[in-house]
């Protein structure tokens, strides 16, 4: 055998579809992952987004500012 | 098989050849193998943060790392793990390459390949199969009769790797499985360039008639 059949031949050792698929998937996910800042991490698991939690806290602070004078003139009914 | 780059040449051929290559990207690997200036040029983008140029890079030379590293372990699986290290730690490490050594990118990112085989070779003692692995899923669109042909050669390949040297095995899997040169060789494993001709030369021989023993059918022997 000559150089160029055992260089032909060689292409037998490839990888099938399937496993280059499975190496490249591990590879970029290991890739996005090394990327991704903690707090990013932490933000996309528990879903929370800027406008999202600013929606949330304005909504907060008005049922706080409301439900105060609502809670003192009731305790003062009950009183 | 023909080439991409034969169909090419054809005009009426190139619908044909635009689907081999459609079909290459999707299987995750490119069947044009690039200049080196391509290839520099894609690493430079792919430093600057480019993700397509880096998954260009992966591509281009994923198929090279493992039919290298194959022929040095004992089965696929392995070959798989150190085929995944090896690629990260090259796409990683980008910024260590310095084409100015005059190495080329694949001969660096090999070295890479081989150090991450070595680091497992000291875990555990390798033993390569003797009759290598058939292909875990057969693809629905090949012929059956090739997919025999091509795991009886892959078997034949194999199990001759088994019975060479370690030395010798390392040499014609950098030689086949990379595309190497013998002074690249050389560098890479820090020997004499003629030395590795002569042991390649050797172990060509050996593997050669190793091979062709093994490939003849059952009973075909003289």
């Amino acid at each position: 055998m000559n150089d160029a059949e055992i260089m032909n031949l060689w292409s037998a050792l490839e990888p099938p579809s399937r496993r280059r698929a499975r190496i490249e998937t591990r590879v970029f996910e290991w890739l996005e992952a090394s990327e991704t800042s903690i707090a990013g991490e932490w933000f996309a698991l528990l879903k929370v987004e800027p406008l999202t939690a600013l929606a949330y806290a304005s909504l907060g602070a008005v049922v706080l500012l409301l439900s105060t004078p609502v809670v003192w003139i009731a305790g003062l009914l009950l009183t | 098989m023909i080439s991409a780059a034969t169909l090419a040449a054809l005009p009426s051929a190139r619908p044909l050849s635009w689907l081999l290559n459609a079909l290459s990207v999707l299987f995750g690997a490119d069947s044009e193998s690039l200049a080196e200036d391509a290839v520099l040029e894609l690493v430079e983008r792919a430093r600057a943060g480019d993700r397509a140029a880096r998954q260009r890079l992966y591509r281009q030379h994923v198929q090279r790392v493992f039919r290298t590293v194959r022929g040095m372990l004992r089965s696929d699986a392995e070959a798989e793990d150190v085929t995944q290290d090896a690629m990260l730690t090259a796409l990683t490490s980008l910024d260590r390459y310095s084409p100015r050594s005059g190495i080329r990118f694949a001969a660096w990112l090999t070295t890479i390949a081989v150090n991450t085989t070595r680091r497992r070779f000291r875990r555990r003692r390798p033993e390569l199969t003797a009759t290598g692995e058939l292909p875990e899923v057969a693809d629905p669109s090949s012929d059956p009769a090739e997919d025999v042909d091509l795991a009886r050669q892959r078997a034949a390949l194999l199990q001759a790797l088994a019975e060479l040297e370690p030395r010798e095995r390392e040499i014609v899997s950098l030689r086949y499985g990379s595309d190497l040169n013998a002074t690249e060789i050389a560098a890479q494993l820090r020997m004499e360039p003629a030395n590795v001709r002569k042991i390649l030369e050797r172990a060509r021989a050996s593997l050669g008639e190793r091979i062709e023993a093994l490939s003849k059918p059952r009973g075909a022997a003289a």
